[in-house]
Formats: C-alpha cells, sequence, structure tokens
C-alpha cells in the first residue's frame, strides 16, 4: 500500500482525481454538483492517506480544477456563469489542503512509530542476543548483524589487550579501521568521524564503547553504500547499540574473571593437596627410618651399633633435605601464609639455636642485641627457619673453633640482624648467587646440601617486606645481613610493683 | 616405667612406624595396642583402658580434633599426637583441645621416651610437690617463695603465676593460649605480646643466659615448656 517512489506517487494521485472524476461524470445530472464535490474531497483525503501530504496538495488542485471543467457550467470549461462557484472552489481547496495535511501528518507520526517500535525491537533482539553471548567473537558476530540490517552498515569492533593496544574484530574482516581515530575516540570519550576516506574501506565513524567501569573498546562503522549522511541520522541508535555492546563485552570479562579466579582457585588446591600427600609420603618412611635406626642403634652390640648410628644420622639429614625441598616448594606454590605476631627477637635467636643444639655441638656463639630493641611482628616460625638456616650454614662452612656472631642495629625503622663466621667467606662476586634456587658459595663443595637454604631464607624475608645480602667481612669470613621492618609494638599495662611475690 | 607396665594405645595408619613404635615402647617396658583408624582407636581406647594414647593427626577416616574431643569426652588419659612439621596450627588446635603434647615428624627416640616419661609421670597420682628445683632455681609454692643461687628472686603476681602453670605442666609443652587464659585471664588470649615480655622477665631473673635458656623453652609456634634435664634437680 506504500508506493516508495516520489514520482509514482504523484503519478497516482493524478490517476485517482481523474478516476474520480471518470465515475462521477454518468452521475453528472443526477447528483447535486455540492455533493460531487464531496466526491473529490474524499478522493484527496484518500490520497493523503495513503501517497502522503506533496500528492494531497496537487490533487486538491487537480480535482479543483476537474471539478471546475467537468461539472461546472459551462461544462467542460474553466469558465464559471455563476460567480458563487467560486466560494465553493475556495471552500473545497482549503478543506482539501487541510484534511490532506492533517491525515498525512497523521500518517507520518504513524510510520515514526513504527519506525521507533522496530528499532526498539532490533536493539531488544541484540540486547538479548548480546546477554547470551560466551565469548567476544559472539559479541563482535551479534553487533555486525545488527548494524547490517537496522541501519545497513558494516562494523568492526577494536578491543583492547593486556596492554592496551587496540586489535579489529573479527580480523579479517572486509572494514578496515584506522586504529588513531579509535584511540582518539577512546581518549575523547566520543564518536569521531572522518569524512576524507569514504569509499576506501575504511570506516568512517569510531564510537567508544563506553560500559560503567571503563571503556571496552571501539566500534568502527561504515555504511554499505553511500557517506556519513546515513550514520548521522542513526546516531542516536548506533549510541545506544554500542553502550550494549560496552556492557556485554563488560558482563563477558567479569565472566572471564570470574573464571579464571576459580580455575586458579582449583589448581591451588590440587597443588596444596599434592604438596601436602608429597609431604606425607616422603615423611613417612623416613620417620620410621629414623625411628628403627634409632632403636637398633640403642638395641644392638658395638660394631653394629655404629653402622646403625650411621644410618639414624643419614636418616636425619635426608629429612632435613626433604624438609627443605618442601618448604621451598610451598614457597614457590605461593602457600605460605604469613602468621605475623609481636615477638622477641633474642627469644626467636635462642629457640633457633636450641633446635641446632646437636650440630652446633659447643661452638661459640657471639650475641649481640641492642638493649632497646622493641617487639617486632614477624611470623616466628618463618624467622626461626631463617636463623636455623643461615646458623646452620655458617656452622657448615667454618671450622667448628671459630666463633659464629650474630647482632642486630636498628636504622631507619628497620632492624638490620647480622650472622656473621670467621671462616672463608663467599667466592667472590657470587656473593648474590647464593640467594638464588640451587645456588651455592663454593662451586664444587664436600658439603652436602642443595643450596636450598638461603633461598628459603630470601623468600621468608621477602615475604615480610624486608630484605636479604651476602657479602665478606673486611677482616674475612662470610656476612649475611637481613632487614626487617620495626613497626609500633602494642602497649603493655605494667603491674604496680607493691604486691610483689616474696618482696624481701 | 619397668615397676608397672603401663598400657600404651598408637592410633596411627602407617603400618612402618607403629612397627618401630612398638619395638621402641616393648623396649620402654610398654604393652602395645594398635590402631589404624580414629574408629578402631576410640573402640581401643575404650576397651584397653590405656594410660597414653599417642594419636597421628593426619588419619584418612575422621579429624584428630574429633577424635580427642570424643576421647575427652570420657577419660583424662594422655594423649601424645604426632604431625608434620608445616602443621602448626593443627598441633596449637589439637592442644587447646586437650591433647596433652606433640611431637614432629621426623621425631628422634629420645624425644618420644622423654614426652612419654613426662606424661606418664603425670598421670600418677597423688603427687603434688611443695617444693621444685631446677638448675640454681627453688621455687616454694607452700609460701610462694623463689630462690635462686640461694638468694631471694623477686617476681611480681603475673610473672609467679606464669611460673607456676608452667611449671604444674613440667616437661609438658603449654599452648600460648592456654598460658594467656590461665596467668591474664580470657580476654588476654589473643595478646601474645603479653607473654614475649613476661617470659623474657622470667628468664632474665632466672637463667644463667636469658638469650640461650635451659629450661623455659620456648615452642616456637605453639607456646612453652619447662623442661627439668634429668639429674638437674
Amino acid at each position: 500500500m506504500r508506493p516508495s517512489s516520489t514520482l509514482l506517487r504523484y503519478a497516482i494521485s493524478f490517476a485517482v482525481c481523474f478516476l474520480t472524476a471518470v465515475l462521477a461524470l454518468p452521475l453528472r445530472g443526477w447528483l447535486d454538483t455540492a455533493n460531487v464535490a464531496m466526491l473529490f474531497l474524499l478522493a484527496v483525503l484518500l490520497v493523503a492517506r495513503y501517497l502522503g501530504s506533496g500528492p494531497a496538495v496537487l490533487s486538491a488542485f487537480v480535482c479543483v480544477g476537474l471539478f471546475d471543467y467537468f461539472f461546472v457550467l459551462p461544462y467542460l470549461s474553466l469558465t464559471v456563469e455563476d460567480a458563487q462557484y467560486f466560494v465553493t472552489f475556495a471552500v473545497m481547496l482549503v478543506t482539501a489542503l487541510t484534511t490532506g495535511a492533517l491525515t498525512a501528518n497523521l500518517r507520518r507520526e504513524i510510520d515514526t512509530a513504527c519506525a521507533r517500535e522496530q528499532r526498539s525491537r532490533a536493539l531488544y533482539g541484540m540486547a538479548r542476543d548480546l546477554a547470551g553471548a560466551v565469548a567476544v567473537e559472539q559479541v563482535v558476530e551479534i553487533t555486525r548483524r545488527f548494524l547490517g540490517e537496522a541501519i545497513a552498515a558494516d562494523a568492526t569492533l577494536l578491543l583492547p589487550d593486556a596492554s592496551e593496544k587496540l586489535h579489529p574484530f573479527p580480523a579479517d574482516g572486509s572494514l578496515r579501521a584506522e586504529t588513531h581515530l579509535a584511540y582518539m575516540a577512546i581518549k575523547n570519550e566520543k564518536p569521531v568521524e572522518c569524512t576524507q576516506i569514504s569509499g576506501s574501506g575504511y570506516a568512517l565513524s569510531y564510537f567508544p564503547l563506553r560500559a560503567p567501569t571503563r571503556t571496552r573498546g571501539v566500534l568502527a562503522i561504515a555504511p554499505f553504500q553511500g557517506d556519513l549522511e546515513v550514520i548521522r541520522e542513526q546516531r542516536d541508535l548506533i549510541e545506544t547499540a554500542a553502550s550494549l555492546v560496552a556492557i556485554g563485552l563488560e558482563r563477558l570479562h567479569y565472566v572471564e574473571a570470574a573464571q579464571r579466579a576459580e580455575l586458579s582457585a582449583s589448581a591451588e588446591r590440587l597443588r596444596s593437596s599434592l604438596l601436602s600427600a608429597l609431604s606425607h609420603d616422603l615423611r613417612t618412611p623416613l620417620t620410621a627410618l629414623r625411628g628403627t635406626a634409632e632403636t637398633l642403634a640403642l638395641t644392638l652390640g658395638d660394631s653394629p651399633h655404629e653402622l646403625a648410628e650411621a644410618l639414624r644420622d643419614q636418616a636425619a639429614h635426608l629429612s632435613h633435605m626433604v624438609g627443605n625441598l618442601l618448604d621451598m616448594a610451598r614457597f614457590q606454590a605461593g602457600k605460605v601464609v604469613l602468621r605475623k605476631e609481636w615477638q622477641a627477637l633474642d627469644e626467636v635467636i635462642g629457640s633457633s639455636l636450641k633446635l641446632l643444639e646437636s650440630a652446633l655441638s659447643g661452638r661459640k656463639i657471639d650475641i649481640s642485641l641492642p638493649p632497646t630493641l622493641t617487639l617486632i611482628e614477624f611470623d616466628a616460625i618463618l624467622i626461626e627457619r631463617v636463623f636455623c638456616n643461615l646458623i646452620e650454614n655458617s656452622t657448615k662452612y667454618t671450622p667448628p673453633e671459630t666463633t659464629i656472631e650474630i647482632s642486630a642495629v636498628l636504622i631507619q625503622g628497620m632492624v638490620e640482624i647480622q650472622v656473621r663466621d670467621h671462616g672463608q667467606g663467599f667466592a667472590a662476586g657470587r656473593e648474590n648467587e647464593v640467594f638464588t634456587l640451587f645456588g651455592r658459595g663454593a662451586t664444587e663443595s664436600s658439603v652436602p646440601g642443595f643450596g636450598l637454604g638461603l633461598a628459603i631464607c630470601r623468600a621468608i624475608v621477602e615475604a615480610h617486606d624486608g630484605w636479604i645480602t651476602a657479602g665478606n667481612h673486611p677482616q674475612g669470613g662470610a656476612v649475611i645481613t637481613f632487614a626487617l621492618p620495626m613497626g609500633t609494638p602494642p602497649e603493655v599495662t605494667e603491674e604496680t610493683d607493691e604486691n610483689m611475690v616474696a618482696a624481701t | 616405667m619397668s615397676e608397672q607396665r603401663a598400657n600404651v594405645l598408637v592410633v596411627e595408619d602407617e603400618k612402618q612406624i607403629r612397627r618401630f613404635l612398638k619395638t621402641a615402647l616393648e623396649g620402654e617396658g610398654c604393652r602395645v595396642f594398635e590402631a589404624e583408624n580414629c574408629t578402631q582407636g576410640l573402640i581401643e581406647a575404650g576397651t584397653r583402658k590405656p594410660d597414653l594414647v599417642i594419636l597421628d593427626l593426619g588419619l584418612p577416616d575422621r579429624d584428630g580434633i574429633e577424635f580427642i574431643r570424643d576421647l575427652r569426652n570420657w577419660t583424662r588419659v594422655p594423649i601424645l599426637i604426632l604431625s608434620a612439621r608445616s602443621d602448626e596450627c593443627d598441633k596449637v588446635a589439637a592442644l587447646d583441645t586437650g591433647a596433652d603434647d606433640y611431637l614432629t615428624k621426623p621425631f628422634g627416640m629420645a624425644e618420644l621416651l622423654a614426652r612419654l616419661r613426662v606424661l606418664l609421670r603425670r598421670n600418677a597420682p597423688g603427687e603434688i610437690e611443695p617444693e621444685i628445683s631446677f638448675g640454681t632455681v627453688r621455687v616454694d609454692f607452700s609460701r610462694r617463695l623463689v630462690w635462686r643461687d640461694g638468694l631471694n628472686v623477686r617476681l611480681t603476681p603475673l610473672e609467679y603465676r606464669l611460673l607456676a602453670v608452667l611449671l604444674a605442666n613440667r616437661g609438658k609443652v603449654v599452648t600460648q593460649r592456654q598460658l594467656l587464659r590461665e596467668v591474664w585471664g580470657p580476654s588476654f588470649v589473643e595478646s601474645g605480646h603479653y607473654l614475649r615480655i613476661y617470659i623474657g622477665r622470667l628468664r632474665q631473673k632466672l637463667e644463667q643466659d636469658a638469650t640461650r635458656p635451659r629450661y623455659l623453652l620456648t615452642e616456637t609456634g605453639i607456646g612453652y615448656r619447662i623442661e627439668i634435664p634429668k639429674g638437674d634437680v
């Protein structure tokens, strides 16, 4: 019912007027001329309803002309006998024009409403499709389909990677995009258009994809045919579509993030259950081995006794190394959670020395701590490991008659702790290699160990926001220095001195 | 232990460890019963009436903490737990639930037997000494007096109470929470820094070398223990 070509519509309106005249002609003798005028008005109304305002105006004039020519005496002449017919013509023309304009307006509004409804329906369809999309490729496909159908335009999405570099999606699309225009759209947070590259296969208009948290990319479009006008007319629609796409992309981003988190959590669970299984499986035979060897050592005679003791020592040594390996594995797996508490440094040094009692076998240890040392917040078990590893290293690499010195100084909110021995020190230039996994101070050594100890120390100290260095003392011997932040220890309410027990 | 055979129940899923524990404990003159999981362990504990339970915390069928709770519903039998080094939290939880002491795997025979003796002795009834000595220190509970090298030592009420709690559990680990609750009160269980400071002061007053204490020992991450070596009294 809606001829599209303008010329056709005028032709039809013309034809309608003549048809009315032809139909009314045989009734000329019977019908009053006023009623014939009514028939022409009806024709104009119909033209306005179906063909729009332009043809309605044309038909108004044509109808008045035809009415005069065929139905007003003298017939077949535009002259008029009775002057009062001019009033009829005028009323007829005004009525035709007015009703024509009104009807045409009404129609235009209906058309706009229809178009709007169609647009909303299309946007709704797109939003629904986007909500169901599970991959970026789907979002791209949905966007392209929508813009293709709704405004007959080709589209490319430009999406940033982790380093904010934009990549076109689809990568091999027919529409190419000027990346610098896209960056400009992101930077200005509003659409950018370019007229110079019209028809060259490049996108003409760049809409930033603004989502609630950040801009998620750029929508680059160009109409299949024609120029920027097509896009300008539909700018609202495109911007709405762009924001839908942005929200869709953002949703995908968070879905992916959640999936990644879930994945890494399950990998973490797997890793930690593997670690504890490994730990259990390694420790069980060692415990049994060590215990059995000791039982043998306690119950056997002299010569087998020595063998049993050797067995026990090797088992103890092996279990120590396995312990180090497992610790390092736990650190590397990121499984270590610090349990920080306010601790006394001298107490942790003391407990480390107690643990190493047999390894130290009476070796002289010098401890000098500043009297102003307050409590420090750290994970006592881990810092005890640091001291154990450092002191044990010193005992392994230095002659038994030499002293090991442990000292601390307070410098700029940090407590710097030194463990110094009087051995040969580290090989020059290799001081910092000792902290790497399996790194050892000397290339070949008869002293057993993997070189895990210092790597563990570094991991622990750095987890405490501290630092650790290795070096040689000017007067000889190796020095390891590590620092921990001091912090402000909590208040302690003191007792009053009066009710001392056993006051003398 | 030789005077009277002690019954020891070993609840441990690893056969090799059970075997060497059995050999070692029988060498000490104990009678050993074995269970390889918690369910069986609870049945054995009910029927054998052991004098000591050695419990591995990592049993397959149930949580060791639950086992301790169940056992503590009807008996005060000493419980010695075995656990891997990296599980300090589990150990503390087990000790706070009612276990008496722990050993870290892999442990030495000497440690095992020392713990065993302490736990079995402590179970012997009717033994409240009015006085305890270690090193050159003498504590007179009846008169609340403490002496070192023959000289009176001034202790604050809290210091004295801390020392008394540790001595009442001598040879046995007392967790940080237990000490804070018994000495300072329930609202102080999270205030570990008080313990650090008071233990430091006790060591200054009672130990020869406060940094390398002989008696007042730290069990890092767990609590404290007063150890009185044999023949040191």
